[in-house]
């Protein structure tokens, strides 16, 4: 009787851990704040290199600071830090052609991997910037990207990687605005069937961090995201 | 027990102890299992090999845990006797501890004769692999590829075939390849499971390793070193295919860079 109340105290002890570190972690977990979700607007269909799609359309920003996005008008916890917005959390339809516009109204330099200066996965290959159609940016004059990773899943891949063109440093703010006249991105591409995708900037635009990959570049709702494909 | 009798008449000796039998069964046993799973489950764990580098590593795994298994097997053995043949039972503690072997010559010179031939097994079997796979990262008719990590995406290159550059890894099959692996920003680790390679990207500098891939199909290249926030996305595919289709996908490339 004696062992049995032993192994039984034990069970219970290794029982009440168990819960305690569960506990612990969905507590942590529903304290995280998740950003809003921002789904692709349908408008008709468009011909595609696969065909005749639903055509959705996305509209995003890039803001020298994180006082117009998601973290509220005050900034969140580190105003100073570069966003996109409205949000990072995105999602589009699948099968279908989905054409984002990135108004881009941060200043920059150049970028450490010539290769993210180039677009990539977009239909043709191209982007438009400010209505001009390009295949890349200046090395030297990159403020952003916009790079979907192709992760090797079940999935489809969706690789998809454009550059933002930079604002001079010196733009100064349009009328009635605290931010320059943008520089206006779009691009297109088909997604595949459903699927969850993260997104990142691969510009280093985390200052004053090592290498400047740090802050805003490492910490979720700023510079990077996902991209559900549903 | 003493050094002047013979070996055998010791060996003797221990097998009439009853404790010493059930010892040496229990560790037959556990031997057996270990070296079964030894065989069976850490090669399947580590999936089909691409490369006779991964089949070297697959077959060292193999046989470093099946030469570890009679030791490991002897220390379960001894413990799992210890817990249950030697366990004092009833509500007082033994007054004491047996007597402890001191002395023995023979005991010590099999420990260290044992441990010492093992770890020496190890070692210049090591050598020997390492070796090999240093000698294929310096084929002299290997194709270059150089290899860059950064948050969190792979991007590789082609400086033989006109720099062409590309988000995923192309190879052609049975031909050696040597990567220069190099970051832009933190650590990461090269990694391609399949063929077994697996090298720092370290900023500032190149790192190098090489592989042939021998067998067609499509392979995950991951980081293998916690970089950051989206270190567990840092994923790319390898594709080997055949020299010919090799050819074809770096002249798309070239047209569509053109």
């Amino acid at each position: 009787m004696g062992t049995v109340r032993v192994y039984l105290k034990a069970s219970g002890a290794v029982a009440a851990g168990v819960l305690v570190v569960v506990l612990a972690g969905t507590t942590l977990a529903r304290a995280g704040t998740t950003p809003g979700l921002l789904n692709a607007t349908v408008k008709g269909t468009a011909q595609t290199p696969v065909g005749v799609l639903p055509h959705a359309f996305l509209e995003l920003a890039t803001y020298p600071d994180s006082l117009a996005g998601e973290h509220g008008p005050d900034g969140g916890s580190k105003p100073d830090w570069v966003s996109y917005g409205p949000t990072t959390n995105l999602s589009a339809p699948a099968h279908s052609l989905v054409t984002i516009t990135i108004k881009q109204y941060d200043s920059g330099g150049t970028i450490t991997n010539p290769y993210f200066a180039s677009v990539h996965g977009t239909v043709d290959g191209t982007m438009t910037i400010n209505g001009q159609t390009a295949t890349a940016s200046k090395v030297d004059a990159i403020g952003h990207t916009f790079t979907i990773h192709a992760m090797p899943t079940n999935q489809d891949p969706l690789f998809v990687s454009v550059p933002l063109r930079a604002l001079p440093d010196n733009a100064k703010p349009a009328p009635g605005s605290s931010y320059p006249v943008p520089n206006v991105v779009t691009f297109s591409f088909v997604t595949g069937g459903p699927g969850e995708y993260v997104w990142n900037c691969e510009y280093p635009c985390g200052d004053g961090t090592y290498a400047n990959f740090g802050g805003p570049m490492s910490a979720r709702g700023y510079m990077s995201g996902t991209f559900t494909v549903a | 027990m003493t050094q002047t009798e013979p070996v055998t008449a010791q060996i003797r000796m221990w097998w009439q102890r009853v404790e010493i039998k059930r010892i040496v069964w229990i560790w037959l046993g556990i031997t057996v299992v270990l070296a079964i799973f030894a065989l069976i489950v850490p090669a399947r764990v580590m999936g089909s090999p691409a490369s006779p580098t991964m089949r070297a590593v697959e077959s060292t795994m193999t046989i470093f845990s099946v030469a570890a298994a009679p030791v490991m097997a002897l220390v379960l053995s001894v413990a799992v006797y210890s817990l249950t043949g030697w366990r004092s039972r009833g509500s007082e503690p033994p007054i004491g501890d047996g007597p402890p072997i001191r002395g023995s010559g023979r005991v010590t010179a099999t420990w260290m004769v044992v441990s010492s031939v093992l770890t020496m097994f190890v070692l210049i079997w090591g050598l020997g692999e390492m070796q090999s796979l240093s000698a294929e990262a310096s084929a002299p008719n290997a194709m270059v590829v150089n290899v860059t990590g950064q948050q969190w995406v792979w991007t590789f290159s082609y400086p033989q075939n006109g720099n062409v550059e590309s988000d995923q890894l192309y190879l052609p099959v049975n031909r050696p390849v040597v990567f220069h692996v190099t970051s832009k920003d933190v650590i990461h680790s090269f990694w391609v499971v399949e063929m077994g390679i697996k090298v720092d990207a370290n900023p500032g500098e190149v790192t190098k390793t090489g592989v042939v891939p021998d067998t067609l199909g499509t392979f995950v290249v991951r980081c293998a070193e916690l970089c950051g926030l989206l270190h567990a996305h840092m994923e790319t595919q390898a594709h080997v295919v055949s020299s010919t289709d090799f050819a074809a996908w770096i002249t798309a490339q070239e047209s569509r860079a053109s």
